[in-house]
């Protein structure tokens, strides 16, 4: 008995050793001048945040003092996540707790910290039914009350905030959601009349009807206008009979179909006394309410997939399904009891493009889902590489901090920075979605089409990075960082491709610029006002404090904004009078397309970050960001090629931006940890690696 | 008039142990500022001796610790300066880290009552006894005060939310019920405490009582919604808050921001709620205090939110904890 207790009194001594050994090498001894020389940094746990910054405060003090020139500023973190996160705060932070104090949300223990998320060794199944459970258990404590009975902006901006969260835990949670909500209630509210709104929003928002959203099919993704699906009405009875003609017009990753869904808003042509009138939606049951499939409907699982196997995706036909007359969700047009078309709207592209419209809070979610993946991959690789050491610089020399190598900080903090720009992006975008007029859907649907491409991509990017930055680590699911990748790949797919957004982007740009230039008026709207004015000038010879200031940098973006809207209008105009039609001319001068979609994108995130920036009142805060935004900025002239290739940066100047890249990453690594704490991730939402890894990999961990 | 200090904590040794024992049963072991300087004194003078293994903390008669010494706080802030009672809990909450965050093993008897400031000289340490004895409860929001020492820390980490029916009503519970705690106790349905406690804000808490009093007719229900009832609003609000903050915080976050909500409750200016419940539970005993608001509607956001920013004073900072390299990764709620 004392034996025992002693040799595991022994043990932990021991393992604590080890650790502190690992953790706080003894400073060498030999002062040789050395480039790579270990920095302050947090000590190892990171454990209480309040703790660390004070301590941190004090520590760089005393290097100031004794060695390192290097000034370093601490801020409040508190004040920063309120930046980050924008809005509900208190909201987010109820729903983290409600996730974190529940057990269907398969807390972990890990070497004494408790980790929330799925258990993704579960089967695809047994994963769909957790989600559904967990979803059940989010309405019953009110998590989406009023999710289609409120509407006022707050409420809105609330339902964002939830959803961020949900999504935090697990993505096919929030994709689970956002299908039934944004998708199928989105279509009841918008594509719907107050007889569809009064049979199913409130049964909706409690779920005793489970809704899905029918619009892709194996042959028709993003040219929706091309679904195969036909609709013909019958007047004998007063019912619309929908109709799956061929093979490739099964509807395809409906999500929630395979298995919980009772009904789905299907997309369809109608078809109306042999007259094509184009896309309509329309309501079909597709499950009672013990769960059968209804008759003349089929349904097929999609399978397992590369990530979101907590999302039962399946696949439609519609064998001459019946349904009422007022299943056609008749917001923008109608069928009349015997059998006439009547809509307010005669043209169809325009009827198309109001019904489209509404789709873009898809495009607002994913965005800003995106950045917060990004969050949670940047927290825990820097986390990681503030404890993790790997190599010695001089013989019998302490290991070196990953963080400590330029490299690393090359690496990870660029990322850093740009997620911080598109967090204010996102924020931006979803206040100018839930304050949206009839003036300014067109804003939204452009700012919308360059957002999502443009944050999804970068996380993917950034959780690439990440796992390749954690080392093997990352390839553990528990870790997260190399998981996501999976689950969030698909986010540059649905809700409009991104290489089709991004073109969409670049035409609405050609048609401001053609129509100003028409008219011969002034450019107003899409941020195109800089054009205005005459052209900015770069200067020949790039110091640090020019590239560091709001002027330069507003300077280069929107000249390459410019630039390129006039070299697209140029080949666009080129093309056309050699007679190539609009539509092929379109095919042939991607390249510009892509760079210009691109440069709005950039020079549109920039002006929102400066502007958040210069709500902050003076103080270490606003420096932090400051530095940030420069990092963000400067590392866009690095990495596009755009730049270099239409002369906007000669090969010397990009020589002095790449020089500043590494400057502001030395400068920025002090404030690593304070920059991913303001995320405000909860740390049961992050993953051991962000943590005590040692502790959480040690004998006792698996004996648990 | 006063027993000196040393005689309010007793100090014993026993080969490399420390025995601690509080020692003002009148007051049923109420924490004055004395004695708690004087155990922040000790367990300082511990960590550095490497002679002393173990801590042990008893309270003598039939309390552990009633508390903080709420009364005497009330008349030094009668006396002109709420700043008094603002370094009250300064001491308090830094020795309440300091036991957070100790590097030697504190084992406190909890036998008789364990409430408020007792149980922040127990609850944070590595062990802790109940016995038949032992009754714990946190009864702040009574006394228009919210759940303080650190308890946003450990209440919010109790499984699902009984920390939050705990921290909200006052709730008392016996030894047994204290050792189940992570608790499946036999005298609440803890799915009826999930469904409630779990909701965004005490109105919604309170409303969903009612209707399950509607549907169950339990005497436990409609005990809980009249204790809500008879809390101060103020203290209801900022201490739900409270606690759901403190959740997603490490114990010396937890400490920094109860103390701005302490300072701000000193400070009067938002609400005097504390003030009128010391009046009315300890002074006047008269039972029936006079909040303001009365309701909970009445409480907006803005005067929650003025409890957890910066105290407006030239002179104020925030709470500075001593750097502790001991800071456990798994400081988990022990209770």
């Amino acid at each position: 008995m004392s034996s025992s207790s002693t040799s595991s009194t022994e043990r932990v001594a021991f393992r604590a050793q080890v650790l502190s050994r690992h953790l706080h090498p003894s400073p060498s001894s030999s002062s040789s001048p050395c480039l790579l020389e270990p920095r302050a940094c947090l000590e190892y746990p990171p454990s209480t945040k309040a703790m660390d910054t004070k301590a941190m405060r004090k520590r760089k003090h005393r290097f100031r003092h004794e060695s390192d020139g290097h000034e370093s500023i601490a801020f409040d973190t508190k004040a920063m996540r309120k930046l980050m996160d924008d809005h509900n705060l208190e909201d987010r932070d109820w729903l983290y707790g409600l996730i974190i104090q529940s057990n269907l949300f398969n807390p972990r223990d890990r070497g004494g910290k408790v980790f929330v998320g799925p258990d993704y060794n579960q089967s695809k199944e047994q994963q769909r039914v957790m989600t559904m459970k967990r979803i059940e258990y989010l309405a019953e404590c009110g998590v989406f009350k009023g999710y289609l009975t409120y509407s006022s902006p707050p409420s809105q901006l609330r339902r964002f905030a939830l959803q961020e969260v949900a999504d935090s835990f697990d993505h096919s949670l929030s994709i689970k959601i956002g299908v039934h909500f944004f998708l199928w209630g989105g279509a009841l509210q918008f594509f719907g009349t107050k007889r569809h709104h009064d049979k199913w929003l409130s049964d909706t928002e409690n779920y005793r009807v489970k809704g899905c959203f029918a619009m892709t099919e194996l042959g028709h993704g993003s040219n929706v206008r091309g679904i195969e699906t036909i609709t013909t009405y019958d007047s004998d009875t007063g019912e619309f009979i929908v109709n799956t003609p061929c093979e490739s017009a099964q509807k395809y990753w409906i999500g929630g179909a395979a298995n919980h869904a009772t009904h789905t808003v299907v997309f369809s042509q109608l078809k109306i006394n042999g007259t094509n009138q184009g896309v309509h939606a329309f309501i079909v049951p597709i499950r009672d309410a013990d769960g059968n499939v209804c008759p003349n409907i089929r349904i097929a699982d999609c399978g397992h997939k590369i990530g979101l196997n907590g999302v039962d995706n399946g696949r439609i036909w519609f064998d001459n399904v019946r349904i009422p007359r007022e299943n056609l969700l008749n917001s923008v047009a109608d069928v009349s009891a015997d059998g006439q078309y009547l809509s307010a709207i005669k043209d169809p592209d325009q009827r198309f493009a109001a019904f489209m419209a509404p789709l873009t809070s898809g495009r607002v979610i994913l965005a800003s889902s995106a950045t917060y993946s990004a969050k949670i991959g940047l927290s825990i690789a820097i986390r990681y590489a503030l404890t993790r050491r790997a190599f010695s610089l001089t013989s019998n020399g302490p290991e070196v901090l990953l963080l400590d190598y330029p490299t690393h900080q090359r690496r990870l903090l660029p990322l850093l920075a740009k997620t911080y720009a598109m967090s204010f992006a996102a924020n931006h975008l979803k206040k100018l979605y839930v304050k949206r007029t009839p003036e300014s859907i067109k804003t939204i649907h452009v700012v919308s089409s360059a957002f999502k491409p443009t944050l999804t991509w970068h996380n993917m990017r950034t959780l690439q990075e990440c796992r390749e930055a954690v080392g093997g680590q990352g390839l553990k699911t528990e870790n997260r960082v190399g998981h996501l990748k999976s689950e969030y790949d698909v986010q540059s797919t649905f809700e409009g491709d991104n290489n089709v957004l991004m073109q969409q982007v670049s035409k609405a740009l050609l048609g401001e610029y053609v129509s100003a230039k028409k008219k011969n008026r002034p450019f107003n709207g899409l941020g195109l006002e800089h054009m205005n004015k005459p052209c900015p000038l770069i200067p020949s010879q790039l110091t640090s404090s020019i590239l560091r200031s709001i002027q330069f940098q507003m300077n280069i973006f929107q000249l390459r904004e410019r630039d390129l809207l006039n070299r697209f209008a140029a080949e666009v105009a080129q093309h056309q009078a050699q007679g190539v039609s609009r539509e092929i001319t379109f095919t042939l001068t991607y390249s510009l397309a892509e760079d210009l979609g691109k440069a709005f994108a950039d020079l549109s995130i920039m002006q929102i970050f400066i502007e958040a920036e210069e709500a902050v009142p003076a103080g270490h805060l606003k420096n932090v960001l400051g530095l940030v935004r420069s990092l963000y900025a400067i590392i866009l002239l690095e990495e596009d090629a755009a730049f270099l290739r239409y002369g906007y940066l000669s090969t010397d100047n990009a020589a002095a931006v790449r020089k500043e890249v590494a400057k502001l990453c030395v400068e920025l690594r002090p404030h690593a940890l304070a920059l991913v704490s303001s995320f405000g991730i909860p740390d049961a939402f992050l993953s051991p690696l962000a943590f005590n890894w040692i502790e959480a990999n040690a004998w006792p961990s698996v004996e648990n | 008039m006063y027993k000196s200090v040393s005689n309010l904590v007793l100090e014993e040794t026993c080969g490399s142990v420390r025995i601690y024992t509080l020692n003002r049963t009148k007051q049923l072991n109420a924490l004055s500022f004395a004695m708690i300087s004087r155990l922040l004194e000790l367990f300082h003078a511990c960590d550095h001796d490497p002679s002393v293994k173990l801590i042990i903390m008893k309270g003598n008669g039939r309390a552990f610790c009633a508390g903080g010494d709420v009364a005497a706080v009330v008349r030094d802030i009668s006396k002109g300066d709420w700043k008094l009672g603002a370094n009250y809990f300064r001491k308090e909450f830094t020795l309440n880290y300091l036991m957070a965050t100790y590097s030697k093993p504190q084992v406190s008897f909890l036998n008789g009552i364990v409430m408020g400031g007792g149980a922040g000289a127990s609850i944070h340490g590595r062990f802790r006894i109940a016995t038949e004895n032992s009754v714990f409860a946190m009864p702040e929001t009574a006394l228009g005060l919210f759940p303080d020492v650190g308890a946003s820390y450990y209440l919010s980490r109790l499984r699902g939310f009984f920390g939050e029916y705990v921290g909200l009503t006052g709730a008392r519970l016996d030894g047994a019920e204290m050792l189940a705690c992570g608790l499946a106790t036999h005298f609440v349905p803890l799915h009826i405490i999930d469904k409630c406690f779990s909701r965004k804000t005490v109105e919604e808490i309170i409303s969903v009582l009612e209707s399950k009093a509607v549907e169950h007719k339990d005497e436990w229900i409609t005990s809980t919604v009249q204790t809500l009832k008879k809390a101060s609003p103020t203290s209801l609000k900022i201490s739900l808050r409270s606690i759901r903050e403190g959740r997603l915080e490490g114990v010396g976050e937890c400490l920094v921001r109860e103390y701005r909500m302490v300072c701000c409750v000193m400070k009067g200016e938002v609400s005097r709620d504390f003030f009128e419940g010391c009046r009315a539970l300890l002074l006047d005993k008269d039972k029936n205090p006079n909040w303001q608001p009365s309701r909970l509607e009445c409480v907006t956001d803005e005067m929650v939110d003025r409890h957890f920013s910066k105290v407006d004073d030239i002179d104020w900072e925030d709470l500075k904890l001593p750097p502790r390299s001991n800071l456990p990764v798994h400081a988990i709620a022990k209770l």
